[in-house]
């Protein structure tokens, strides 16, 4: 059953005559995870807008097509410091915010925000003040606070953006968890080696147009690598001059070697 | 309140209190304290810039108690941004200028009052030693006390105006349509 | 009494009636109560965090005054000033802004006053701090607060026209989290940790403001 729907859609921001979106089309499963690549400005970030209800409620502009939801999303958006509330000084209030705006009763929101914390292993950060914790903390702490809010379509944007390689580990583990436990994702990442450990689908996204959809083995084609958008093992192998078909993996590489 | 204005509010507030950074290091006497309530009144009209006027003074009075006094000055800025706005006169130097230098004059009629009866005019070092220069000229106690805040605010709110023509003209045309008033502020609408 | 377990809406109760009394009533004798008792609560705060900034903060007003002024309405200037100085020294010092959300939120008052001033207190030092940001970065490129006036002129739009364009770009994506975490969904928010409120505080919230209207009227008479 799918949670989202993208029919058709082509979206315009407010003032530009190109448009950000053209004739976009995708679907996303309860339990699956589907990932957007694409160059910087080939539009993911605006499919995740328009998959969010943001895109135009709150950015303005024109949006042509259909987009049906059938569960309340979440977004986790790039830039940390920007999405922390204001409202609290505390990073258990901060991951609380979303909740209690909700108007869930406070055993509720203390059990969602529980289990948010240790997700993310925040637990020893609890008391401290959002505005002293580094770049990659907060966006722990956004992750968490999006998640506390229980909602069955959760985009990511850019979410391994401020973490480091273990916390980047880390984060892909939790996500394959939400989706375990029925939760739609689509996430729009740079993080092209996690992917096929990751995503079961893939949606290539060239000019706000979809150029290719499918699994992640799409990210050792040749016309991906050769766009900048293929795994650093099939980059490197056909930058050797090797053979095609390109490797995925290091695990994919070594079988072909053998 | 659309919460795109929600989210400006406090940006903008935090806008007037963070500039003094900036201002220290060109060494210049000037406050800019009105910047965001200005600014924001020139994106989203004066409902939101009154609103920026208050909280800044609101978080302005924790640091420093006598500002709160002052917040009939943030409001009456805004209230004259406004009509600038409306006006369009954030379209070039030319004519933001001479706004700002008007403000300066209203703000420091607006605050000569309020300087006189609640700081007996020694709201600041500044003003009290302008204020006495005036006596010593021989001008009468509120004339010489409009003097203090005057030297202070004329100057202070032309530059702010001028900050603020630069910033609307800097937006990328995508953010200002966003914005309900940035686009009729700098005469392009 | 540290006023630290006090409600929030208490605290403000005081620091507004304390100014306004110095104001209404009759010099000196009703500023050198109410100053007294506004020092007295800041230096129940301690000396680093209390007496010391109200006194530091009001003393150069006295001078000052006294340069322009003769004695008695120096004196009389001087301790509403004091008073009104040492009452909100004292507020900033007490005043958790969180506490003071929670009350709002649990007296079902809409949030969005407490929200633009908390937002705007967190936000500030990241904008500062940005800022300074900003200032070392031209000072490599040889900024430097010499020059002419125009120079200088020149040189503050360099350092405030980025600030002021990035926190406004900051704003759209602070939109969108508000709106994603739920800032407008409607429901009454939860409270999470609603500050006890007793009916001794209420019935002395609305006494100070009855105290402050009883004397407004008399002084008018």
């Amino acid at each position: 059953m799918n949670s989202l729907t993208l029919e058709r859609v082509s979206f315009w921001y407010p003032a530009t005559e190109a448009p950000a979106l053209r004739d976009v089309s995708l679907e996303v499963a309860q339990g699956e995870i589907v990932a957007l690549v694409g160059a910087v400005g080939a539009g993911a970030s605006t499919v995740l807008l328009a998959a969010g209800d943001l895109a135009p409620r709150l950015t303005g502009g024109r949006i042509v097509g259909t987009v049906s939801r059938r569960e309340r999303s979440a977004i986790v958006l790039p830039t940390p410091w920007t999405q922390v509330s204001g409202l609290a000084f505390t990073v258990w209030d901060e991951v609380a915010f979303g909740p209690a705006n909700l108007g869930w009763p406070t055993h509720e929101i203390a059990r969602q925000v529980d289990r948010a914390l240790e997700h993310l292993e925040l637990g020893p950060l609890a008391t401290r003040d959002p505005a002293t914790l580094s770049g990659g903390e907060l966006q722990r702490v956004i992750i968490a606070a999006t998640l506390a809010m229980d909602s069955g379509l959760v985009l990511f944007d850019e979410p391994a953006a401020e973490l480091d390689a273990e916390g980047a580990r880390k984060l892909w583990r939790l996500i394959r968890v939400l989706a375990k436990e029925g939760k739609a994702v689509l996430l729009a990442t740079s993080a092209l080696d996690a992917l096929p450990d990751v995503a079961d689908r893939l949606v290539w996204l060239e000019d706000g147009a979809v150029r290719a959809v499918g699994t992640p083995e799409l990210l050792a084609d040749v016309a991906a690598c050769d766009a900048g958008l293929g795994t650093s093992v099939a980059t490197v192998w056909g930058a050797s001059g090797l053979p095609g078909p390109y490797p995925l993996t290091v695990a994919h590489a070594v079988r072909r070697w053998r | 309140m659309s919460i795109r204005l929600l989210a400006l509010i406090p940006v903008a507030a935090a806008i007037s209190l963070a500039l003094s950074a900036a201002v220290d290091a060109v060494a210049l006497p000037l406050f800019l304290d009105t910047t965001g309530t200005i600014l924001a009144t020139a994106l989203a009209g004066p409902g939101v810039g009154i609103a920026t006027g208050v909280v800044t003074s609101a978080v302005n009075t924790l640091r420093n108690p006598t500002f709160w006094p002052f917040v009939v000055v943030q409001i009456i800025v805004a209230l004259y941004a406004w009509a600038a706005a409306r006006a369009g006169l954030f379209r070039s130097f030319r004519t933001a200028v001479p706004a700002g230098l008007g403000l300066g004059v209203i703000a420091s009629v607006t605050s000569t009052p309020i300087s006189y009866l609640v700081f007996g005019c020694t709201t600041t070092g500044g003003i009290a030693l302008t204020t006495a220069l005036g006596k010593a000229l021989g001008l009468p106690p509120l004339g010489a006390c409009f003097f203090g805040s005057f030297v202070s605010d004329f100057g202070d709110k032309a530059v702010t105006f001028a900050l603020v023509t630069s910033v609307l003209h800097a937006l990328p045309r995508r953010t200002a349509a966003r914005f309900p008033w940035a686009l009729r502020a700098i005469g392009a609408a | 009494m540290t006023g630290r377990r006090l409600h929030p809406f208490t605290l403000l109760a005081i620091a507004g009636a304390l100014p306004a009394l110095a104001w209404i009533l009759p010099a000196p004798a009703g500023g050198a109560c109410t100053a007294a008792v506004a020092l007295v609560l800041t230096a129940s705060r301690g000396l680093r965090r209390g007496l010391w900034p109200a006194v530091l903060t009001a003393a150069p007003f006295w001078v000052f005054l006294r340069l322009l002024h003769d004695v008695p309405t120096t004196i009389a200037i001087g301790l509403r000033i004091t008073t009104m100085v040492a009452s909100f020294v004292w507020l900033a010092a007490t005043l958790a802004p969180d506490r003071l959300v929670e009350a709002t939120v649990a007296r079902g008052w809409s949030v969005t006053a407490a929200y633009l001033f908390a937002a705007t207190i967190t936000a500030v030092p990241m904008l500062r701090g940005r800022a300074r940001r900003i200032v070392e970065a031209q000072r490599c490129r040889g900024l430097s607060p010499r020059g002419s006036l125009g120079n200088r002129l020149r040189a503050l739009r360099a350092l405030a026209l980025p600030l002021v364009l990035s926190a406004l770009h900051d704003v759209d994506e602070r939109a969108l989290a508000l709106e994603t975490r739920g800032m407008v969904s409607g429901a009454r928010r939860t409270p999470l940790a609603p500050p006890p409120d007793s009916a001794v505080e209420r019935a002395a919230r609305w006494a100070l403001l009855v105290a402050c209207v009883a004397a407004l009227i008399w002084r008018l008479k």
